[in-house]
């Protein structure tokens, strides 16, 4: 016999009005969580996910740049350094097409409810910290289904950058923006890079209607609050395990 | 560094001579020609550093574009100018991972599209800046416009496609090698005994007759090319007359650009072969 089904917390905190639902074509639902490294935002949706696993609803999980379509070319291009902001864009455009054509779009048609670490706005932030166009950018992802929630997982940026910096012997270079140019210190250019990114993020939350989530806030608490909010704005029973025929 | 060019079986050449007259229409002047890119300027690129010829050849399969670069290359050099060719999959960072991709067959179209996308950009900002800025003739055997083409024949819309490549530079001049589907297949099956998968479009189930396939494939692309020729102004040839016909047409159109004065040109004999 299958675990009992967790009980939805019903949340006392407010939430911000999910701007005109939009009719979807398909029956599935898209919940999104987004931040920069060292939010928190990947714990979350780990314990989300685990949540809704444990009560057996039919429930997918992608994360980003993780397909192995453009493994080899990231690679190659990272190792040598030959991307630009253009072609490191483009690439992990591909890849996210790869994604959404084979496995969040058809899902999405086939009832599912698809948690994704990281969506397109990760592009938008980041592409944009490393000089495209903002404008270009949306264009080139507008073939992405809105999520019907983008939890937005907001640190400080020292708690951020020192959760990372800490757990990490050394920073990558296109992870620390060192493409950029801005400082020949790692430590200092993911820093500013990370803060381009996250003054970018907090851009969207109004534009895009990001749930804005304290990442300061204890694990459990704040996993509590983001159960409630899915709760709320999802109707969790359409996922929720058929009946045993008898 | 390696390019990682396969030789590719698809590339035209061997063209047979046709018989009518290579024939171009004059190139409309174009709103949009006052600037060098479509929309957005790539990030870091100054345009009064770029003082060589951006010259693209389009055209389908089977309509000789690579003869014509060939020759064109040749004739260019002995008129003392240097010159870069860049081509589809043939960037470092992705070419190869396309050329597995198509091998599959298992890609989806939006997928592919970005490969491409990503493969030109890779081109044009590491190969062909530079080379502009060196003052070289670019030669492109295809270009955005081919990409564009195959990407909206399968539903993606034209927008969305102009929006990605506003970065690409515009070239100063681009032919469209112009043949009939039909041509291009006989063209094609002489060359490699057999159609290739995508250039008859078989990912699309137009039709189970490969010739057929081929037929409709081709033409839906030449409509694409037709909307695309008034929209970016192509110098448009008839790929059907002969090589040294067609290859007069394009040397004239091209001496006019860089400022040669004599168009005469015969061949070396190690391209003589292609000169009939």
């Amino acid at each position: 016999m299958a675990t009992a089904i967790p009980e939805i917390p019903t949340s006392s905190e407010p939430v911000p009005e999910k701007t005109a639902a939009a009719k979807r074509p398909y029956p599935g639902a898209l919940v999104v969580v987004e931040g920069i490294d060292g939010s928190g935002k990947s714990t979350q949706l780990y314990l989300l996910k685990r949540w809704l696993e444990i009560g057996g609803y039919r429930i997918h999980f992608t994360e980003w740049n993780s397909s192995p379509l453009v493994k080899s070319a990231t690679r190659r291009g990272k190792q040598r350094r030959l991307l630009t902001p253009v072609t490191f864009s483009l690439l992990h455009a591909a890849d996210f097409a790869d994604r959404c054509e084979r496995q969040i779009l058809p899902l999405l048609h086939g009832g599912y409810l698809v948690l994704a670490d990281r969506y397109i706005y990760t592009a938008f932030a980041r592409d944009a910290a490393r000089g495209c166009s903002p404008r270009w950018l949306r264009n080139l992802y507008s073939f992405a289904p809105t999520p019907d929630i983008t939890f937005y997982f907001r640190a400080p940026l020292d708690v951020a950058v020192n959760r990372i910096v800490a757990g990490r012997p050394k920073l990558k270079y296109y992870e620390a923006g060192m493409d950029l140019g801005i400082s020949l210190d790692r430590a200092e250019s993911f820093r500013i890079f990370q803060e381009r990114i996250l003054n970018n993020y907090d851009q969207m939350v109004e534009t895009d209607g990001f749930v804005l989530m304290d990442g300061t806030v204890r694990v459990n608490k704040l996993q509590k609050l983001m159960r409630g909010i899915v709760g709320e704005r999802i109707k969790l029973e359409q996922f929720a395990p058929k009946k045993k025929k008898e | 560094m390696k390019r990682n060019r396969k030789s590719a079986p698809s590339d035209g050449g061997n063209g047979k001579a046709g018989r009518r007259e290579a024939e171009h229409a004059t190139q409309a002047p174009h709103p949009e020609a006052l600037s060098r890119f479509y929309g957005l300027p790539l990030p870091g690129v100054k345009l009064e550093e770029l003082s060589g010829s951006l010259i693209v050849l389009e055209g389908s399969d089977g309509s000789g574009r690579s003869t014509q670069i060939a020759l064109l290359t040749e004739w260019l050099e002995s008129q003392g100018f240097a010159v870069q060719t860049m081509g589809l999959r043939r960037s470092f960072l992705v070419g190869q991972d396309i050329d597995g991709l198509l091998e599959e067959n298992a890609v989806t179209r939006m997928t592919l599209a970005l490969m491409y996308s990503t493969d030109f950009f890779d081109q044009l900002e590491r190969r062909i800046l530079p080379a502009l800025r060196s003052g070289l003739v670019v030669l492109a055997d295809r270009y955005i416009f081919t990409l564009i083409a195959r990407a909206a024949v399968r539903g993606i819309s034209r927008d969305y496609l102009h929006g990605i490549y506003e970065m690409a530079l515009r070239p100063d001049l681009t032919f469209w090698l112009n043949v009939r589907p039909e041509i291009a297949f006989d063209r094609e099956f002489k060359k490699a005994h057999s159609i290739s998968y995508w250039e008859s479009g078989r990912d699309m189930s137009l039709s189970n007759d490969l010739f057929q396939s081929f037929i409709r494939y081709q033409s839906m692309i030449k409509r694409e090319f037709e909307y695309l020729s008034n929209r970016h102004g192509f110098v448009e040839v008839d790929g059907e007359g002969s090589v040294s016909e067609v290859n007069r047409v394009l040397r004239k159109q091209i001496a006019a650009h860089l400022g040669i004065r004599g168009t005469q040109y015969h061949p070396s004999h190690a391209l003589s072969q292609l000169w009939r």
